[in-house]
């Protein structure tokens, strides 16, 4: 067996569609465009937190009643038909809505401005090579990862510097809580029920949302040299967030070198014959990315050095390991098992405190393939309407 | 505290497959495949040991192994899986041993019973019911599916082949399948 590669394939989710006539407008029809079942419930939050954990809809935070009222909201800020198909979402194949995506924003308490990015970051986990299904239902802690790129970071207020990943006070916390309650309620990722995850993670109740700091990245952003300018976000299948610290390297490739070589433990899902390969995200702090890039100005040079650091002599593994990765061909030439199966599978972007010292790695569950979705622009329904 | 309509924030599948599809029935003349993975050795040493006894039950057996479900490798697996499935009649389909491969094994089963083979998954114990939970979501609650030990990869290779042997005749049952008394006796 030879080395098995990540090439995307050519399967693509099924384009959106709307299932009702378009002809009066999302908010000028006298129809009830809203088919979701209605519940009676007691409109205190915290009744209504122990009514959803009765119904199987919540997480144990507190949740916001989703009253037809502030679901009619919601959508009145956007334009956006509730009735239209954004995914089907696996196991179930169930057809994801904008109403569904709404009804779980509002709950979770995120702004109408985050429902562009929201469809974007479900279109992305629909998409097949991000292997949803895998995903959903492991024994391992998996959740996706959203990075976002464009000037929406600062309009809705997503962190990519001090405390990017989990304690910045911003709204972005309950954009990433709206995509874990879709992932819970519309794609059915229910511990016990339809996921196996033996520990979870606490990034299965937040979600994990951040930008990239576009402006302190002396490489192009990372959606765009994924193939999409401007507003974007990129799904990333991630086992958990995994600290980096360097308080000693001064040149490029000592920081490339500790970073790499702490990306690569045995245990991770990149060293098991259960996967034929693995991506690896790495974000860099400001001040490091800076260091680095004056030695090594291509992000292609510096992912293929950071590769080379990411991988394991083959005799580290026990034996019946080692075995099994040896008849699966991935043990290479040089007696090493890499991380990933090329260079370019170290997907790479800047962000964090300008601290320092610090770098995040975040490792892949494996069969799940990052993707990148562009964020189409909001426009309001009145102007919409207005335009008609 | 007054009280309010809220809306649902699920989404669920309709429809469903209660039934289980149709019998394996008599083995002898029959194309049986196994669809094997590349983690539990010990589902290649069972499906083994029950491949040479559908052999000596006169049925021809061959076997299929999936590996990564994402990228082009995936569209490949879905290639290979779909022209497996047609050169078969009855479909034995494993191993539901962990989450995900759980999930993938009863995806594929589901594929193989949509196609109208006669169609059985294998799951552990610990897996059985999470086999059935997918089994439904994916719109074919009625989907066979036998159950081995938990757990079982952990242990030696004369251990699970006693487990083998011991499950032979339940997962015949299982399949809707009959040996004639003739093969049976050998």
């Amino acid at each position: 067996m030879t080395i098995s590669l990540i090439k995307p394939s050519n399967r693509v989710a099924p384009a959106p569609k709307p299932l009702m006539s378009r002809d009066c407008g999302p908010a000028g029809c006298e129809v009830d465009w809203l088919t979701s079942r209605r519940h009676e419930a007691d409109g205190d939050i915290e009744a209504f937190t122990d009514f959803s954990l009765k119904m199987g809809w919540g997480d144990g935070l507190p949740l916001v009643p989703p009253t037809d009222a502030r679901v009619r909201a919601f959508l009145a800020q956007n334009d956006r038909y509730p009735d239209e198909v954004i995914a089907a979402l696996p196991p179930t194949q169930v057809e994801c809505t904008v109403e569904k995506i709404v009804i779980n924003a509002v709950m979770a308490g995120a702004p109408p401005e985050s429902l562009e990015l929201l469809i974007a970051a479900v279109r992305a986990i629909a998409e097949p090579d991000f292997e949803l299904y895998g995903v959903n239902a492991t024994t391992a802690p998996v959740y996706p990862a959203f990075i976002v790129n464009g000037p929406i970071r600062d309009q809705l207020n997503i962190p990519y510097s001090y405390g990017c990943t989990g304690g910045a006070a911003t709204k972005a916390t309950a954009i990433g809580r709206a995509l874990r309650l879709i992932m819970r309620n519309v794609a059915g990722q229910v511990p016990g029920v339809t996921s196996q995850t033996t520990f979870g993670s606490p990034g299965r109740i937040g979600g994990l949302l951040i930008g990239e700091w576009e402006e302190r990245s002396p490489w192009a952003p990372l959606a765009e040299r994924r193939g999409v300018s401007g507003n974007a976000v990129t799904s990333f299948g991630t086992m958990g967030t995994m600290n980096i610290l360097d308080t000693t390297s001064q040149a490029a490739s000592d920081f490339l070198e500790m970073i790499g070589k702490s990306l690569a433990y045995v245990g991770a899902n990149c060293f098991s014959p259960s996967m034929p390969f693995c991506e690896m995200m790495v974000a860099i702090n400001p001040i490091c990315a800076e260091i680095i890039a004056r030695e090594i100005p291509r992000i292609e040079d510096v992912q293929e050095r950071l590769w080379r650091f990411a991988s394991v002599p083959a005799d580290l593994l026990q034996k019946r390991h080692r075995e099994q990765l040896e008849a699966q061909g991935r043990v290479r030439k040089d007696g090493r098992i890499y991380a990933t199966p090329e260079p370019k599978d170290m997907v790479m972007f800047v962000a964090g405190g300008l601290g320092g010292l610090h770098a995040l790695g975040l490792h892949s569950f494996g069969s799940s393939l990052t993707q990148t979705k562009p964020i189409a622009s909001p426009i309001p329904a009145d102007k919409a309407q207005a335009a008609e | 505290m007054a009280r309010v309509m809220v809306l649902d924030p699920t989404a669920t599948r309709t429809d469903d497959i209660t039934s289980p599809g149709p019998d394996a029935g008599a083995l002898a003349g029959k194309r049986i495949g196994f669809r094997l993975d590349n983690i539990w050795r010990s589902w290649d040493w069972i499906s083994e040991l029950w491949a040479d006894k559908f052999r000596a039950a006169g049925a021809r057996v061959s076997f299929w192994r999936c590996a990564g479900r994402s990228g082009e490798e995936g569209e490949r697996m879905n290639r290979e899986l779909k022209a497996f499935l047609e050169t078969i009649d009855v479909a034995v389909v494993g191993l539901a041993n962990c989450g995900s491969c759980t999930g993938w094994t009863i995806r594929d089963a589901i594929t193989a019973a949509n196609a109208g083979l006669p169609t059985t998954a294998i799951a552990t114990k610990n897996f059985e019911t999470f086999a059935h939970e997918l089994a439904g979501r994916g719109g074919r609650s009625g989907l066979r599916v036998h159950v081995l030990p938990y757990p079982l990869n952990e242990l030696a290779r004369d251990e699970v082949m006693a487990i083998g042997e011991a499950h032979y005749q339940g997962v015949i049952e299982t399949m809707g399948a009959h040996i004639a008394a003739k093969e049976a006796a050998e």
